[in-house]
């Protein structure tokens, strides 16, 4: 194909992966930006959108796991993917909420290292959860009707339509995280939190209900990335480990706490990682990733929208 | 001989100027109190002269050797100490432990130590660490977790760390912060002693105006990151720029 | 109390006589090098005994525990005792194993010369690494290392394939006898072949005798106190003259080299060297391991790295909660973590110090 609708097609490509990438840093960055918390359950979260969604969606056959042991070999509620789609975020952000009360609250004034441990451990717990009743086997989520087939776009041609659908949906949600954090009072009140905790307090202002609602929104953000990617990868207990990873990587070379950066950072990766499977760099596709956020990291510490002042 | 020297020292942030051409000069054996507003600039001066900030313009000079762009630890080495506004000691070791560290460092430099041998090989560290804590009247509590000290402790404990390497030059970011008036009291005196005994030169940032008038040989103004005044106790006092700037009006 | 400073030296014997008792001397005991060496090769030689006949281990089992134990201790110094969480050592670990894999295929099978192929290379790699990483501390430092650690992960996983033989593992490890005489999986000559555990157990066990024998002299010497520092407090650490960054790489260096030692055993025990090795749920699980026995203490890792092997191996074949096997691993870290941040470890000296009546 010629060059400029490879280029493109790259670029949509890599938006869509790149929409995956923004959804688990946005709601990762604020977290750690805000509450300055270290979550290494982020790709749990994800995870639990993602079954959440297959079992809201569809109804799937289990062949191993603990509910096919004990006569459940079909599990599912079949209600179709708006369902899910309306749903799982909802329920996500009721999972973030109580882990930051149960959770983070307790190791806030512990050190990272203990944060990171704890998070990491419920990771494991979680996944394993999952692994045992409902066992280790992919499914996939079946693309929804309305959202199947190809659409026509200029230039490329035929595009799929539900990529173009993540993308969508993905600039929707993270657009609105926007501007609920820039315009409105309690958007202000987090940034005014996470600039001066101390100040806010002593404004008489309890940061505690925010907090809460910042680490539910960051949860139901990845909570909506798994379902979306439901139709597109496997959905397996291990999904959860594999994006971590990377999530954090878009936060950090964003700029933990700026939407934007997670934004740029994470369209930047997506493409960058579509690019090279579609030039026939497919094996360095993976290590090129690691290499351009370790190269970032190096030589800007800071993030590519972050500030100087930020770093200690 | 000229212990620290400033030159045209200025730090911008962006739009902000919170040094502005700064020029200071510490002889050996004085001891130069820094007072000023809050948002003075007394902070980032101090970043400044330790290096944790590079300047963007202007030079910091430690006996006679500009140390702009130096590591923390090459300053150090190099004599110029530093005890923090919240006394900075190791929390969960002990007071001796704590002693031992500042030894380690004074006998055998920033990164000169050999693995393999071990700690109870070094007489000349165990000897040092015990001098510093009789020094400042901690022997006793040597076997105490530093944690479990009460503050006026703590602080002897971080000045005699800061002192055991007899460094030519010691910064006290506002010691006596958060101190009742007995702890003050008790750690203006070892100032004084020190000060005595070692002939030592420092630079003391301070809010408590009693004490900067007590102990002090000079006194440095600063305002809106510019030096309004310096000079002897007296001479400051009664200068009516810093009243009007710091005291609010009349002297006390 | 007496105003003169005392001699300091002469106050270590002099403490170490105060109290009297069984207490006191069996602390007097406990703090000297000798005894950990003789009591960790005790152990390494008791070891099988109980494990095989109670516990329903197995001497491969055994030797494997001993292999990630010496990786856990490493990690310890690093962790526990420097107070750096690194989310990358799988790198040294799984690197270690498959250049020692690589080196014994194609340049010598001696197993000490595998070894030490392996381990130098974990030792140069970290260098780098430690460089890199270090520059920033903190949650960067985790992230930094496991960014390094990923990118080992998918280089030997595509476009190194031609070394690594890529997903499928390296099975081309070639262990030969050792010394050129002693062949690692048949049985001991003669009266030697009496002892427990069987050849190689016994090789493991004599290099993780001598892995905690270094541990311990690294600890108690001036590094120890030095790392100790950095991890309470880094900045006083800096402004007392100390030149943090090298120390902190040299904790770097230094937990790297036990993981190529233990890399390299690795291989030599399982023949072989699967891709997972380099993946960074491996390096979660050295993490799991150390805080799992207990930070900040010698033996505490090697328990760790006990439990964990002895819950995925043996707790996941009975019956019932055999396939909870993992998950009660995560549970029960996420425990020790919550509740008892000293791991196994700080409850055995716990209550260690409650029976003794408490010393000081």
């Amino acid at each position: 194909m010629s060059l400029l609708v490879e280029v493109v097609t790259i670029l949509l490509n890599g938006l869509q992966q790149g929409a995956i990438y923004v959804l688990l840093a946005v709601g990762l960055s604020i977290i750690l930006g805000t509450l300055k918390f270290v979550n290494f359950a982020h790709g749990a979260l994800y995870l639990v959108g993602a079954y959440l969604g297959l079992f809201i969606t569809t109804e799937v056959t289990l062949s191993n796991g603990l509910l096919a042991t004990w006569g459940y070999e079909t599990v599912g509620f079949g209600l179709g993917f708006i369902v899910a789609l309306v749903v799982v975020p909802i329920v996500v952000f009721v999972i973030g909420v109580a882990m930051e009360r149960f959770v983070a609250q307790p190791f806030y004034n512990r050190p990272d290292t203990d944060q990171i441990l704890v998070t990491f451990g419920l990771a494991v717990v979680v996944q394993e959860i999952i692994r045992t009743f409902v066992g280790g086997q992919s499914q996939s989520i079946p693309r929804p009707g309305w959202a199947s087939g190809p659409v026509a776009l200029p230039i490329v041609g035929n595009f799929p339509r539900w990529r173009l659908s993540v993308i969508v949906i993905a600039a929707v949600l993270v657009g609105l995280v926007y501007l609920l954090v820039e315009h409105t009072d309690f958007g202000l009140i987090v940034r005014a939190g996470t600039l001066d905790g101390e100040m806010v307090k002593l404004l008489g202002i309890r940061l505690s209900r925010p907090y809460l609602v910042v680490f539910g929104v960051g949860a139901a953000l990845a909570g909506v990335a798994g379902v979306v990617s439901g139709p597109l990868a496997n959905v397996n207990p291990n999904i959860g480990t594999e994006q971590l990873v990377p999530a954090f990587l878009t936060v950090v070379i964003g700029g933990v706490g700026k939407i934007e950066g997670a934004i740029v950072a994470g369209l930047l990766l997506g493409t960058v990682q579509v690019a090279l499977i579609q030039t026939g760099f497919a094996a360095w596709s993976r290590v090129g990733l690691y290499a351009l956020a370790a190269t970032v990291l190096l030589v800007r510490p800071q993030g590519l929208l972050g500030s100087e002042v930020d770093v200690a | 001989m000229t212990v620290l020297e400033t030159d045209g020292l200025t730090k911008q942030f962006g739009g902000l100027v919170a040094v502005d051409d700064v020029d200071v000069r510490i002889e050996r054996g004085e001891g130069v109190s820094l007072i000023g507003p809050n948002g003075a600039g007394k902070s980032t001066f101090i970043d400044l002269v330790t290096q944790r900030l590079q300047p963007t313009g202007g030079d910091v000079r430690f006996k006679d050797e500009s140390i702009v762009g130096m590591d923390p630890h090459e300053i150090v080495q190099r004599g110029m100490s530093k005890s923090f506004q919240t006394a900075s000691v190791f929390p969960e070791l002990t007071v001796e432990e704590n002693a031992t560290i500042a030894a380690l460092a004074a006998e055998h430099g920033a990164f000169r130590l050999n693995f393999f041998r071990h700690e109870n090989a070094y007489p000349e560290v165990t000897e040092l660490a015990a001098e510093v804590l009789d020094s400042v009247g901690l022997y006793d509590q040597r076997d105490e977790t530093a944690a479990d000290l009460d503050y006026g402790n703590k602080r002897r404990l971080e000045i005699g760390i800061a002192l055991a390497s007899e460094p030519d030059m010691l910064l006290m970011d506002e010691p006596t912060a958060g101190m009742s008036p007995e702890e003050t009291e008790s750690t203006v005196n070892l100032i004084k002693e020190v000060k005595e005994a070692m002939n030592l030169t420092f630079l003391l940032v301070e809010h408590d105006m009693e004490i900067v008038f007590d102990i002090s040989d000079r006194i440095v103004v600063l305002n809106r990151g510019q030096v309004i005044a310096a000079g002897d106790p007296k001479a400051v006092r009664d200068d009516p720029e810093v009243q009007t700037a710091y005291l609010g009006g009349t002297a006390q | 109390m007496s105003d003169e400073p005392s001699d300091a030296t002469a106050t270590a014997p002099a403490e170490v006589e105060r109290g009297r008792g069984f207490a006191a001397r069996w602390s007097a005991f406990r703090d000297r090098e000798f005894s950990t060496v003789v009591v960790m090769s005790l152990g390494v030689l008791v070891f099988p005994v109980v494990f095989n006949s109670l516990l329903d281990g197995y001497n491969q089992l055994a030797t494997l525990m001993l292999i990630w134990g010496i990786f856990a201790v490493g990690f310890d110094i690093l962790l526990g005792y420097t107070g750096l969480l690194s989310f990358g050592h799988a790198v040294f670990w799984g690197g270690a194993a498959y250049v020692a894999g690589i080196f014994s295929a194609s340049v010598s099978s001696d197993p000490l010369l595998v070894i030490l192929a392996g381990t130098g290379f974990a030792v140069l790699l970290s260098v780098i690494v430690g460089s890199l990483s270090l520059r920033r501390g903190g949650i960067y430092f985790a992230i930094l290392t496991l960014t390094f650690g990923q990118m080992a992960f998918y280089l030997a996983t595509s476009p190194l394939a031609f070394l690594t033989n890529g997903e499928n593992g390296f099975t081309s490890v070639d262990i030969g006898p050792l010394f050129g005489v002693l062949d690692l999986h048949q049985p001991l000559p003669g009266a030697f072949g009496m002892l427990p555990g069987n050849t190689l157990y016994l090789f493991v066990g004599v290099l993780a005798v001598a892995a905690v024998a270094a541990a311990n002299r690294i600890l108690h010497s001036p590094y120890g106190i030095v790392f100790r520092a950095i991890r309470e407090n880094e900045r006083r650490a800096e402004f007392v003259g100390l030149n943090v960054w090298r120390y902190k790489l040299m904790a770097f260096v230094i937990s790297a080299a036990f993981a190529g030692v233990a890399g390299s055993l690795f291989t030599i025990e399982g023949n072989y060297v699967p891709l997972d090795s380099l993946y960074w749920t491996t390096s979660g699980e050295v993490v799991i391991m150390t805080a799992l026995g207990g930070v900040g203490s010698l033996f505490g890792p090697l328990l760790g790295a006990g439990v964990y092997l002895y819950i995925e191996f043996i707790v996941s074949g009975m019956e019932v909660i055999g396939p909870f096997w993992h998950l009660i691993l995560g549970a029960v870290f996420v425990l020790v973590i919550v509740l008892f941040p000293a791991g196994i470890w700080g409850g055995v000296e716990a209550a260690r110090d409650a029976l003794a009546g408490g010393e000081d």
